[in-house]
């Protein structure tokens, strides 16, 4: 696959491409290998899973996917832009611009309300917000009558609609969600997912979603699983039993707790 | 339990810094004026105890003034033959010493000291305890010929040959410097010129028969009591003041302590001031360390620990800072010692850095505000870490401290704000200065505790008001910057706290000092009437040599002198007040403008009058035609009546207490070789204002002790005198500011700890680098300039109490320097802006995976 690494990906159905990604932590033999040459297209409008056991380096590969992290070597795109090797500043003005987030705790700011928290990415990059849009955005997530409310008036499912609103409402070319549902219950987890879902189908929004939770896996159009740092295998069209299934097969016949489950640690710290 | 608070403490080393720097800061003030002002007083004891002689014969001191009226007291030199036949005596000297002389150099330059150190002239005598020794050329012999201090000629370049102009009361003359005397102890800091003995009663004193003292050496055997006692019987006490060398010693070391006192209670003020706001600093590290740690706390109380032991705890650790700061700050006062013993030397005392003594209540001190400071700043974070509730292990706890209302807070600081404005107001009531100081003095204490309790309730109101514009100017970011400052009231109110101590000393001085400066303005204004005002920039009087020259000058109209004489006053109430009286020539309603309640200028000048400031005369019940008994220095007695009340604005601002004043021929009657302190000058008709003042500026330019000046520059004299206080307090200010500023620091770099997640995904979802400094920065301004402003509004009530008091002494006009008061506003926040380089810099360095990643 690495033949195919140098060429760049033409504006087609690609929002984002990676190509020969490989991170490493450490120098030397004592080097780790997070992962390991990836070869991965993120098509544009669809919903994507990534999944993988602990430590499989399912977060690193979204992470470098985002410009959150730097690679160690090989090539990622955002639809036609290079990100590997862009600025620091060029990377944060691109995380603002075109990529929105979304993460499993602690994903808005405490100071400011909901309807500032919404518009924070436009507020700083200093654009205003379309005013329709957000309305709909607003309307769709239900949370008209939450504005005013700051995060910790808010609940669980309510802050995830407000940092789904915010990564929806500057109509960023991809969506990240790493573990959105993780800190959930399994109603208020079924209706972040329907949202991200309803994104894709209605709005043709581009998802990746980082998730150890086959049940949320199953709402997305195709699964990657990693394992080792290398993806292991696609799964089109996903339920919940299939995605199981197939990750039983990593750790020997003992998946992961199924389910949205809370305690789980976020996935950062356990692949570091 | 001691280990874990070891580990805690060596855990959080960089933390716990900025608030050991506090620590430092005024332990090192305490030690370093302690230190100091030992040595210069060992030093001094030591070099007064080996000059003095066995007993001093003086004339008598029985009125001291305040002010120097040019007289010098002597003693008939023929009482050095009386005194020798005094049993016990080995041997007598009749010494000759003055400081009412100026020495110029052929430059009309003065060789003098520029700091206020006097100039001396004395005859060469050289005994085992003179402090000099002579080190080059030969001992003057005769008239024309001198020696010079070794110190002063290396500072002026004087050298052997050279000649010098010496300005003495009888008369001007010339000598040739034909040797230099080195000093072998330590220099206090004069200039020193010896004349031949035989001639320098007549050239000092106009009469060779006079001396200003009578040196006396106690034979083998005789104590110097035993001597003094014989003495006293042989020639009586009451003319003559007897000192034994310890008693000489002591009022000598006397006389210099005020200078020192000074210098000391100055070094306490910076270190009152570096303990205050330290302990803002520290209250503010403790509660934040103890807010992070509410886990740990949690989790020690969940495992057996109660509550005694985590107080204990935390006490420990602030008790281990305590001591580390105390150390270093000793370590650090010793070097500031060192600094200021230098710098006396650059002042000309030549103090021996080497001979630095360091008592043992110095260190003492140290550790005493050291870790006293510490450990009573940490009570109250302590306190709240013993109640966090063994729970906090498992939830992930508030943190502790910022949901609690604060009505306790409300309740004290509006009690004690009450009581405060309430006795502000009350001596802006005062009728008498008394009382209105002390109402003062409470009413500031007690607005300041109002304000410090208070001052986290004033958080919300203030910085909505003072942040309100931040969204509209930087957007989301000014809107987090604003609420960040909001987050934490307590936090950012005792942040804010150590500033505003140090602005509300500054308002309120500037306030007093504007107002005093204005009030002087409008007096000079209302009263000075002369053309010009010649004058010696210290007040010290000047010989007649420049009056005559003054009077001689083309162009000169009239001059009208001043000269001074220290007085005691017995009043109609029985108080006998010392005092200070000034004495004018006849015309002085042509050189001033006095308002008089009864009686005119005529009436108060005349032969047997003496005129009175009427709220004085009140006081004491003196009507006019009350006749009183007065003192003059050296035991002379009349009886003067009261010829005129004076109604001055600020009567007894300018002059000493009760305004007295009379002609200038009942001062020369009385202090007979007195000299004038100002001369009062008109033109002559069809001289201009300019043609005489250049006219005057030449006659006078080989007297460089007074200068010409005119209603304008006599008014910057006077601002000048009040600037030397204001620059204190702008010393005073940057300490507190630099305290503060570590305050800000501290409380920037731990909520950018706090804030490490949110930080993060600000980063993440694309805030840049230099957006989240700026945000930093923001929250940094708005919360010094918080603390600016409360400081500002304080200072700006003190100050006009301040001028209620001032005005009870006749200084009525109120000035606020609004640009002062803007200048600081705009300062406080680029001192925020300063505050947070390092915090900021610091966050926007975070890793965003790692922020993201924080737990």
């Amino acid at each position: 696959m690495s033949t195919a690494a140098a060429k760049a990906p033409t504006a087609d159905g690609v929002a984002a491409r990676a190509r020969g990604l490989t991170k490493a932590y450490g120098a030397g033999e004592t080097a780790v290998l997070a992962l390991d040459s990836v070869d991965v297209d993120i098509e544009r409008g669809r919903f994507t899973a990534v999944m993988g056991p602990s430590g499989s380096g399912k977060s690193t590969l979204m992470h470098c996917l985002a410009g959150l992290d730097t690679v160690s070597a090989g090539q990622v795109w955002l639809g036609g832009t290079e990100i590997t090797g862009l600025k620091e500043r060029e990377l944060t003005r691109l995380r603002r611009d075109r990529i929105g987030f979304m993460f499993q705790s602690f994903n808005l700011i405490p100071t400011l309300n909901a309807a500032e928290n919404i518009t924070l990415p436009m507020d700083i990059a200093g654009k205003k917000p379309d005013g329709k849009w957000l309305d709909q955005v607003i309307d769709t997530l239900g949370l008209r009558d939450r504005l005013k409310h700051r995060p910790a008036q808010l609940s669980g499912g309510q802050q995830q609609r407000v940092a789904c609103a915010r990564a929806l409402v500057s109509r960023p070319e991809l969506i990240f969600a790493d573990e959105p549902t993780g800190n959930l219950d399994s109603r208020a987890g079924l209706e972040v997912l329907g949202i991200l879902r309803e994104a894709v189908d209605r709005l043709g929004q581009t998802v990746v979603m980082v998730t150890h939770d086959p049940g949320a896996a199953a709402q997305s159009d195709l699964v990657l699983f990693l394992a080792d740092g290398r993806i292991v295998d696609r799964m089109e069209e996903p339920t919940a039993d299939a995605v199981l299934e197939r990750m039983r097969l990593f750790s020997g016949g003992d998946p992961q707790t199924p389910g949205p489950d809370v305690g789980h640690g976020s996935a950062g710290p356990e692949e570091d | 339990m001691l280990r874990a608070t070891l580990r805690s403490f060596l855990a959080h080393k960089g933390r716990l810094m900025l608030s050991a720097l506090a620590i430092v800061l005024s332990v090192a003030f305490v030690a370093g004026s302690l230190i100091f002002s030992d040595t210069v007083t060992r030093t001094f004891d030591r070099l007064f105890a080996s000059t003095s002689a066995d007993v001093t014969v003086e004339p008598k001191q029985d009125l001291k003034s305040s002010v120097p009226t040019g007289a010098v007291q002597t003693v008939p030199a023929a009482l050095a033959g009386e005194v020798a036949k005094v049993d016990g005596v080995a041997g007598t000297h009749a010494d000759v010493s003055v400081q009412n002389i100026v020495v110029v150099d052929s430059h009309d330059k003065s060789v003098g000291s520029t700091t206020g150190a006097p100039t001396i002239a004395t005859d060469w005598y050289l005994t085992h305890r003179s402090p000099v020794k002579l080190t080059s050329g030969h001992t003057p012999r005769g008239a024309g010929q001198a020696l010079l201090d070794a110190d002063t000629a290396g500072k002026k370049h004087v050298r052997i040959g050279d000649t010098l102009t010496v300005q003495a009361q009888p008369g001007t003359f010339r000598v040739e410097i034909v040797g230099i005397a080195t000093f072998t102890t330590t220099n206090p800091g004069a200039a020193l010129v010896f004349l031949d003995p035989a001639v320098a009663a007549k050239e000092l004193l106009g009469s060779a028969g006079r001396a200003t003292s009578i040196s006396v050496d106690a034979a083998q055997g005789v104590t110097d009591a035993q001597l003094k006692t014989r003495i006293g019987a042989a020639i009586g006490t009451g003319t003559y003041d007897l000192k034994t060398a310890g008693e000489q010693a002591k009022s000598s070391a006397a006389d210099l302590g005020g200078f020192l006192d000074v210098i000391k209670y100055v070094m306490l003020g910076f270190a009152g001031i570096a303990t205050m706001v330290g302990v803002f600093l520290i209250v503010n590290t403790f509660s934040m360390l103890i807010a992070q740690r509410t886990r740990e706390l949690g989790l020690l109380r969940a495992l057996g620990a109660d509550r005694r032991q985590v107080r204990r705890s935390v006490l420990t650790e602030a008790v281990l800072l305590g001591l580390v700061g105390s150390t270093l700050g000793l370590g650090a006062g010793v070097g500031l010692a060192f600094g200021l013993i230098k710098l006396m030397t650059a002042f000309g005392m030549n103090l021996k850095a080497t001979e630095m003594v360091i008592g043992w209540g110095t260190p003492v001190a140290a550790y005493a505000v050291g870790v006293g400071v510490t450990f009573v700043a940490a009570y109250l974070p302590a306190r709240r870490a013993a109640t966090v509730s063994p729970m906090a292990a498992l939830a992930d706890a508030e943190i502790a401290g910022v949901g609690k209302p604060l009505r306790t807070r409300a309740v004290v600081g509006g009690v004690v704000g009450v009581l405060g404005v309430a006795a502000l107001a009350g001596c802006a009531a005062a009728t008498r200065t008394a009382a209105a100081a002390s109402l003062l003095g409470l009413g500031v204490v007690l607005t300041l505790i109002a304000t410090v309790v208070a001052g986290p309730l004033l958080v919300r109101p203030v910085i909505r008001v003072l942040g309100a514009a931040f969204p509209a100017l930087f957007g989301s970011v000014g809107r987090m910057s604003q609420r960040n400052a909001l987050r934490n009231p307590r936090r950012t109110g005792a942040t804010a706290a150590a500033l505003m101590v140090g602005l509300a000393l500054v308002g309120g001085m500037s306030v007093a000092s504007a107002s005093m400066s204005k009030s002087f303005d409008q007096q000079i204004d209302k009263t000075l009437g002369a053309d010009f005002v010649v004058q010696n920039g210290n007040f010290q009087p000047f010989t007649q040599e420049i009056t005559d020259k003054v009077r001689g000058t083309e162009g000169v109209g009239l001059v009208v002198r001043q000269r001074f004489a220290p007085v005691a006053v017995r009043l109609p109430d029985g108080k006998r007040v010392t005092t200070t009286a000034a004495g004018y020539d006849p015309q002085v309603d042509e050189v001033a403008h006095v308002a008089y309640k009864g009686g005119d200028t005529a009436a108060a000048l005349a032969a047997g009058s003496l005129g009175m400031d009427v709220t004085f005369a009140q006081d004491h019940k003196v009507r006019l035609g009350s006749v009183l008994p007065v003192e003059f220095q050296g035991g002379k007695r009349a009886r003067m009546k009261v010829g005129a009340l004076t109604d001055q604005d600020g009567g007894s601002g300018f002059g000493a207490q009760g305004g007295l004043f009379f002609g200038i021929a009942t001062v020369q009657k009385y202090v007979p070789d007195g000299q004038d302190s100002s001369l009062y000058v008109n033109r002559a008709p069809g001289t201009g204002a300019d043609q005489l003042r250049s006219r005057l500026e030449k006659t006078l330019a080989p007297y460089p002790q007074v200068q010409v000046r005119d209603q304008a520059d006599y008014k910057k004299l006077v601002h000048d005198q009040i600037a030397v206080l204001l620059y204190l307090v702008y010393a005073l200010l940057g300490l507190a500011i630099v305290i503060a500023v570590l305050g800000v620091v501290n409380t920037l770099a731990l909520s950018v700890v706090e804030r490490t997640r949110e930080i993060g995904l600000l980063r993440a979802i694309g805030l840049a680098r230099r957006q989240l400094r700026r945000m930093i920065r923001l929250e940094s301004v708005v919360i010094a300039v918080f603390g600016a402003v409360l400081g500002l509004a304080l200072g700006l009530v003190w100050g006009v109490c301040t001028q209620q008091v001032l005005a009870l002494q006749g200084m009525k006009a109120l000035a606020v320097p609004w640009g002062t008061v803007v200048a600081v506003v705009i300062g406080s926040a680029v001192v925020g802006i300063v505050a947070a380089l390092l915090p900021a810099l610091r966050a926007s360095r975070m890793n965003v995976l790692a922020a993201i990643a924080h737990e």
